[in-house]
């Protein structure tokens, strides 16, 4: 149900809400084009790739569910016998009495599945980054952050003060002539780029930036958001596919995609991870994630290296979606990956269709400036390894359709 | 460099950066006077770092609303360190 509006008198100008002003004008923008892809209800979850929207059936193209771990039913039987052991929540911090064994379980569990000796679990992937990077650097240190980074990567960034220097998105030459200009804070400087960048869906040249990394002497964090269980023999990510193991000092991730719950973490090499958690305010300041949570992460990373036919079944997909939409005529943002982008010749053609497409049963995302990289209006879909053959054949034929 | 200088190069270098031509001055605010969204400004940035050959820190730019703004920063980034 809709939120009633609020009866109380407008705000005299000049004051705290007047910021508000230029929001609630694109608001009303929106709102007059009967469009509002920021509104999408699911209201009821069909399967792990179908859900009622508006009151139809839809396929669901953009919901960054990789290997369909959302209704895994060892995740789910994990989860409801964690929650029928540890109760609801942990109501604390891991700091105080917000530690349960499925944390510490998890960490080694994650630990593990990296081949790294530490690990270190946050309550979302947001948190992840933020008590990351806020942890990590501090004034006087400096970062090269990818031009297209993530915004809890920038903002992690932001909190932790240390000087930010953005480079060209996956421009080696870019991050190479910064690092240059910085000299001896080279040394202190840490390089902070995603694997698979998840909009347009291509990927960081991350051999050539371990390469830039060594070349310094400076330092290298991965964050493996969107490619974990994707790429690498293990599913690691991009750093492990790549083989860039050795000058990776920290990778960052999230429980919400492919591990299908919630929550993010850091692995590194380096012992002194072990005492972020000391320092890190966004790992301190929350309560910690659930019991079942953590219960359906860890059932979730032990399916992932149990069943390849989860990473078999989502490159299938992804090679299928994006052959299907090239063969079109559509301009595709990448190369095949787990995301495919649709661009669009400009903001009302993407409104348009991710519009049709949702009356035709196909939800995807809608990327347009400025959430959106290089300034462009595009469809974003994001591929399943759940997805049948021919629910990507349907997906194929609302575009065919457009 | 000299500020005039480091002003008459960024004009031409905001000149080729838009797609359309545009009325540009000294004191032309990025995001209100010619509809920049602030991504765009970040790219511009950029490619005026490229320009000049240096390193501009983002806590730098917060107050960066002109090209009038930006010839300062860029000025004093030259003179002094990355």
């Amino acid at each position: 149900m809709n939120q009633p509006e609020s009866q109380s008198a407008p705000a005299a100008p000049g004051g705290l809400m007047d910021k508000f002003a230029p929001v609630a004008a694109m608001r009303a923008g929106i709102e007059a084009t009967g469009i509002d892809p920021t509104g999408v209800v699911i209201e009821h979850m069909l399967s792990t790739t179908e859900a009622i929207v508006e009151g139809r059936p839809t396929i669901l193209a953009g919901t960054n569910n990789y290997l369909g771990m959302t209704f895994n039913p060892a995740c789910i039987a994990a989860g409801q016998q964690a929650m029928a052991e540890f109760g609801t929540g942990t109501t604390g911090s891991r700091m105080a009495n917000g530690t349960f064994a499925g944390h510490t379980d998890l960490e080694a569990a994650l630990a593990e599945f990296f081949g790294l000796p530490y690990a270190m679990v946050f309550s979302t992937g947001y948190a992840a980054n933020l008590g990351t990077l806020a942890a990590l650097l501090n004034p006087g240190d400096a970062v090269l952050l990818d031009g297209d980074a993530h915004a809890s990567l920038y903002d992690g960034c932001r909190m932790s003060g240390a000087q930010i220097f953005r480079f060209k998105h996956n421009d080696p030459e870019s991050l190479d002539k910064r690092l240059t200009r910085l000299g001896e804070q080279a040394k202190r400087a840490l390089i902070v780029v995603e694997g698979l960048y998840s909009v347009l869906g291509d990927l960081a040249p991350l051999r050539e930036f371990a390469e830039i990394k060594r070349k310094h002497g400076a330092w290298l964090l991965v964050d493996e958001a969107h490619s974990l269980g994707a790429y690498g023999q293990h599913g690691r990510g991009l750093y492990e596919e790549l083989a860039i193991e050795a000058d990776t000092d920290f990778v960052v991730g999230t429980f919400s995609k492919s591990l299908g719950a919630m929550g993010g973490f850091c692995v590194s090499p380096h012992p002194e991870l072990k005492l972020f958690r000391y320092t890190s305010r966004p790992f301190i300041f929350t309560a910690s994630p659930s019991p079942a949570t953590v219960a359906t992460v860890r059932e979730a990373l032990n399916q992932i290296q149990t069943r390849p036919e989860l990473k078999h079944n989502l490159w299938r997909n992804a090679q299928h979606l994006h052959g299907g939409l090239g063969a079109l005529g559509l301009t595709l943002g990448a190369p095949p990956s787990p995301v495919v982008a649709v661009r669009c010749t400009d903001r009302d053609q993407a409104f348009a269709r991710w519009r049709k497409l949702l009356e035709t049963g196909v939800y995807c995302n809608l990327m347009a400036p400025p959430a959106s990289p290089d300034g462009s209006s595009l469809l974003r879909l994001s591929v399943s390894a759940a997805h049948t053959p021919e629910q990507i054949d349907r997906v194929i034929a609302a575009f065919a359709a457009l | 460099m000299s500020q005039p200088e480091i002003e008459n190069r960024l004009l031409a270098l905001l000149s080729d950066f838009l797609d359309a031509p545009a009325d540009l001055a000294l004191d032309t605010d990025f995001v209100s006077g010619l509809g920049l969204e602030s991504v765009q400004v970040m790219e511009f940035v950029m490619e005026v770092e490229e320009a000049f050959d240096l390193a501009i820190d983002l806590d730098s730019l917060s107050t960066v609303r002109t090209l009038s703004d930006l010839a300062q920063v860029v000025a004093k980034a030259q003179g002094g360190q990355p």
